[in-house]
């Protein structure tokens, strides 16, 4: 069976794929990475996390439009998949389990749902 | 536009696949780019981008089907498998090339930061240090780092190539304090205002301009400061009590480095001298401080040394006619970069951090090539040794249409990725040991520096590439030019005398040989300079700085002190043994007049002579019972007493210089020649007296028993009861001894290392060549066993050849040697006599060390069974 948890960065790249929905292509992903983070991060990485997701089958992809400024070449725009999504609740669902035994903040019924 | 070079770039290795949305994406990131900053900033980006997409799921797979890169692959793997097949010799061989490439890397740093000494400065190569020769009646002629203070002000107004100066005094030892606070600061120097102006030591805070122009202003470098502030900027500007003066802190310096020939830990302006006594500009006769000279670009350096003569007549003569003065003194430039290597003729250099023996620097240099080529023909030799089991590869390869170049290629490969393996290898190897060799040889020795410079790790690398060429060249034409035909007939091939591999052996052995005798020789002058009789005692001594308060108190701090069951002795001196004794005038009455000299000299407490155990030949010592004791008696050495030539020298009227004639005092004892100097030197002539006004700089104190700590407890309690000033400081006198021999030790440090490398590379060398030779003795040992020789006979035929070979090495080496390490100890004043008795000794070891390598091969092939032999006959 291939390796399926998700390590951080993978989490924030999947995550990010499903916020940007239609635009959801490496570039993008990078910008709205740096966004959101404030860290900078260049766009082959995400490229190599993208393509390492697709190939945990958490990713799926397809060829989108074209654009002026993209020089007439065509995006590859990244979609989750529902095993991509089982990933992502998996991975919330554990963390806070792991919060929720934390005493200093199980007995503030700190919630995330 | 995106750079094209590098859309090209990214083209190139970019799976094609992926190369339209890659392209896609770093246009739109390039254009998003130059919108919100420049250009030039989206270009930079663009590439960073590219460089990004060097991973492993963006790059194509290199697959090709040209041949060469068949080939090369092929070659690689071939190379792969011979390593894997015959472990034993290819850990010879890359081990041995290791070796040779990791001594090299050690002594490359080495003498890298050897010679880095004092270049940070960016007018090294017009800075000169002012030295002189002193010829004194006494005391033979000799070079001295130190001048005189009138004499740099006085060649910037005389002579215009001068454009500044700078002088370097030593205050030593002082005791700082800042409110509670109070340390004894190690070195203390006053300089000129325009030291900033002449060096580049960096300072963090204040003006390099205005510093040191004021008296009572300090500089203290970072290390010192922290001892008293908690930043550097509250340290400037405050006040810090030097002794009892207030100094200001003008500015704080960054710490020395390690390669400054002169190290400081605070820095105060000379001024404060110069303002009490203006007359210090133009002061002559005693030399204590350095001058440094700045020069014009491009003076010529002998025509202006050639107008100093003139120069002390000026100065220092009654008149133009009165050239007295040269009889005693000349004075000479020594370039600033020159002061850390070439001044080990230079006494008195007391401001000479790490002095080294610049000789020694190409004597490294050459034991690093030698190494190096040793372990490269190692590598040749036992490559091409071992051709033999590969001329069927060879054979079949050519038969099958390989062309010469080709299995050139192939044999080439190999080497450079062996000699790329080693240096791999040496690199580990260096990291493992470089903090052992610093330890032995009191360095910061540092891979960092090939980090820190990427060029220099280019060299490395292409080096090692070159190497590996080079060490392969000649097996690989040598394997090349086999004739396919016979090969593959079975005719081994003819020739192959093995005068080379002789004479490899011859030299190899010599070397090691050479370097065992030579460690040996190094170990026993070392020993012979710990255990010499110096004339006095040196165990057990405890020396103890003194300021002027504890002078003042000496005498009740000795008496209680004497009464201590845990003490021996005390007294006090001017000045530490071990070192030279500074030397002024003397002078004695005879018959035919008074006659003047410059002996060293030494001023010492009433009971120097018996707490040292020094032996008085003839007269007495000093008493407190004789009131004239105290500075008009004098206790000369016999080096003095023999340069005076007088019948009876105790009785004679005597006295420092600059005593009136008519009121000498005189020679109360002649003591016998003790080393107060180390024993490089020889015994100088030496007058004693007691001055206890003058202010001694040190108690010595002997201490009676085995419980050293508890004695020193002791001290400190009396010295705490009368010193208030100066904090209790000692230090052993045998300490002090030990680091006066500590480059001699390092030295045997340093050859004992290459001795056991040059041994090791020895071995390892004649490890391979004997397997190889006896494995061609083979069917001859088989033979013989079955004509009825025995083991022991066999084993002694075989080492036969390579005893003659050691033999030979023994008679070329052990004259060359000899004569060697006769050089080194010229060095020593004081020395052993080499014994011929060491040679045959290491000639016997490196006989057992040569029986031992090849007796693995020697052994097995004399046990082996001869039906193994002679079977495929």
């Amino acid at each position: 069976m291939k390796e399926t948890r998700l390590g951080e960065f993978e989490e924030v790249i999947l995550l990010l794929v499903g916020i940007l929905d239609k635009e959801a292509y490496a570039f993008k992903i990078a910008e709205e990475f740096e966004g959101q983070t404030k860290r900078s991060v260049s766009i082959g990485a995400v490229h190599s996390t993208l393509t390492r997701l697709a190939e945990k089958g958490f990713l799926d992809s397809k060829m989108g439009e074209s654009s002026a400024e993209r020089g007439g070449r065509r995006k590859r725009i990244y979609e989750i998949t529902a095993s991509g999504k089982r990933a992502l609740e998996t991975s919330r669902d554990f963390k806070v389990s792991l919060w929720n035994q934390f005493p200093a903040f199980a007995g503030n019924k700190l919630n995330f749902l | 536009m995106p750079p094209t070079l590098a859309v090209r770039v990214l083209e190139w290795f970019i799976k094609d696949e992926l190369a339209e949305e890659v392209l896609g994406d770093l246009d739109e990131k390039f254009y998003s780019t130059q919108k919100v900053k420049t250009t030039t900033h989206a270009k930079i980006n663009y590439w960073y981008q590219v460089l990004n997409y060097m991973r492993p799921f963006a790059v194509k797979n290199y697959r090709s089907n040209s041949n060469k890169y068949i080939m090369y692959k092929h070659n690689i793997k071939i190379a792969y498998r011979h390593l894997l097949k015959n472990k034993g010799y290819s850990f010879i061989n890359i081990f041995s090339l290791t070796i040779g490439i990791a001594a090299c890397m050690a002594i490359f740093l080495f003498i890298k930061d050897e010679t880095s000494f004092d270049q940070f400065h960016s007018k090294k190569d017009n800075i000169y240090r002012l030295d002189e020769v002193q010829n004194f009646t006494g005391t033979k002629e000799q070079k001295v780092a130190l001048s005189m203070p009138g004499m740099g002000p006085q060649m910037l107004n005389d002579f215009p190539e001068v454009i500044n100066y700078s002088r370097y005094h030593i205050q030593g030892k002082r005791y700082f304090s800042k409110g509670e606070m109070g340390l004894t600061i190690d070195k203390v120097f006053l300089v000129d205002s325009t030291f900033l102006d002449v060096f580049d030591f960096e300072l963090i805070t204040g003006d390099r301009a205005t510093a040191l122009n004021e008296p009572d202003n300090i500089l203290l470098t970072q290390e010192t400061a922290l001892k008293f502030f908690n930043t550097y900027e509250e340290a400037t500007g405050s006040t810090i009590d030097m002794g009892e003066r207030s100094m200001k802190i003008a500015g704080i310096l960054k710490d020395v480095p390690e390669n400054s020939h002169m190290q400081f830990d605070a820095l105060g302006s000379i001024t404060s001298v110069t303002n009490e006594n203006p007359d210090f500009n133009d002061q002559w006769g005693s030399n204590f401080l350095n001058t440094y000279l700045l020069l014009e670009d491009n003076v010529n350096i002998a025509a202006l040394e050639a107008k100093f003569d003139d120069f002390l007549v000026r100065h220092m003569g009654e008149d133009s006619n009165d050239r007295e003065v040269l009889d005693y003194y000349q004075l000479f430039l020594q370039p600033l970069t020159e002061v850390h290597l070439a001044s080990s003729d230079i006494e008195h250099d007391y401001n000479n951090y790490r002095k080294f023996n610049g000789s020694y620097i190409s004597t490294f240099a050459l034991v690093g090539i030698f190494i190096l080529v040793i372990a490269s023909i190692n590598f040749m030799n036992l490559t091409m040794a071992r051709a033999s089991h590969r001329w069927k590869e060879i054979g079949v390869r050519k038969a099958v249409g390989s062309l010469k170049g080709q299995l050139f290629n192939q044999f080439i490969m190999e080497s450079v990725l062996f000699s790329v393996f080693a240096l791999i290898l040496a690199f580990i190897i260096n990291l493992a040991f470089l903090p052992f060799l610093n330890d032995a040889i009191g360095r910061q020795l540092s891979l960092g520096y090939f980090i820190e410079s990427p060029l220099s790790i280019l060299v490395v690398i292409i080096g090692a590439i070159l190497l590996g060429f080079i060490t392969g060249l000649y097996p690989a034409l040598y394997m090349t030019a086999f004739n396919v035909v016979s090969i593959l007939k079975g005719n081994k091939t003819k020739g192959n005398k093995s005068y080379f591999r002789s004479a490899l052996v011859v030299l190899q052995f010599g070397l090691a040989l050479a370097m065992i005798v030579s460690t040996f020789i190094v170990l026993q002058q070392l020993n012979f300079m710990q255990n010499k009789d110096v004339g006095f005692t040196t165990d057990k001594i405890v020396l103890v700085d003194l300021n002027r308060e504890a002078n003042d108190n000496f005498e009740v701090m000795k008496n209680e002190l004497l009464e201590l069951a845990s003490i021996e002795g005390v007294t006090a001196s001017g000045q530490r043994l071990g070192n030279n004794f500074h030397q002024w005038g003397f002078k004695v009455k005879t018959d035919t007049g008074i006659y003047s000299m410059t002996p060293s000299n030494v001023f010492v407490e009433h009971d120097y002579l018996d707490v040292y155990g020094i032996t008085v030949k003839d007269g007495r010592g000093f008493s407190k019972d004789v009131s004239t004791d105290e500075g008009l008696a004098y206790v000369i050495n016999e080096a003095l007493a023999e340069e005076l030539n007088l019948k009876n020298p105790v009785g004679t009227p005597a006295a420092h210089s600059w005593f009136p004639d008519d009121s000498l005092g005189s020679i109360i004892g002649v003591t016998e020649n003790f080393n107060f100097n180390s024993l490089h030197h020889r015994v100088n002539t030496l007058a004693i007296s007691v001055h206890s006004d003058w202010g001694y700089d040190e108690m010595s104190v002997k201490i009676k028993g085995d419980n050293v700590q508890q004695a020193i407890t002791q001290i400190e309690n009396v010295w705490d009861r009368h010193v208030k000033e100066w904090p209790f400081d000692y230090t052993f006198l045998d300490q002090h001894f030990a680091t006066l021999y500590e480059s001699d030790s390092q030295m045997s440090s340093v050859v004992s290392i290459i001795t056991v490398m040059a041994i090791l590379i020895a071995c390892m060398g004649l490890f391979g060549l004997s397997s190889i030779m006896i494995s061609r003795k083979i069917k001859e040992v088989g033979i013989r066993k079955t004509l009825g020789a025995s083991v022991s006979q066999i084993v002694f035929l075989l080492s036969k050849n390579f005893l003659t070979l050691i033999i030979i090495a023994f008679a070329i080496v052990s004259p060359i040697t000899y004569f060697v390490m006769e050089g080194w100890l010229q060095n020593f004043s004081f020395k052993i006599d080499v014994n011929i008795l060491l040679f045959v000794l290491g000639g016997l070891i490196s006989i057992a060390i040569a029986l031992a390598t090849i007796s693995y091969h020697t052994i097995k092939a004399s046990r082996s069974n001869p039906v193994d032999a002679l079977r495929y006959e």
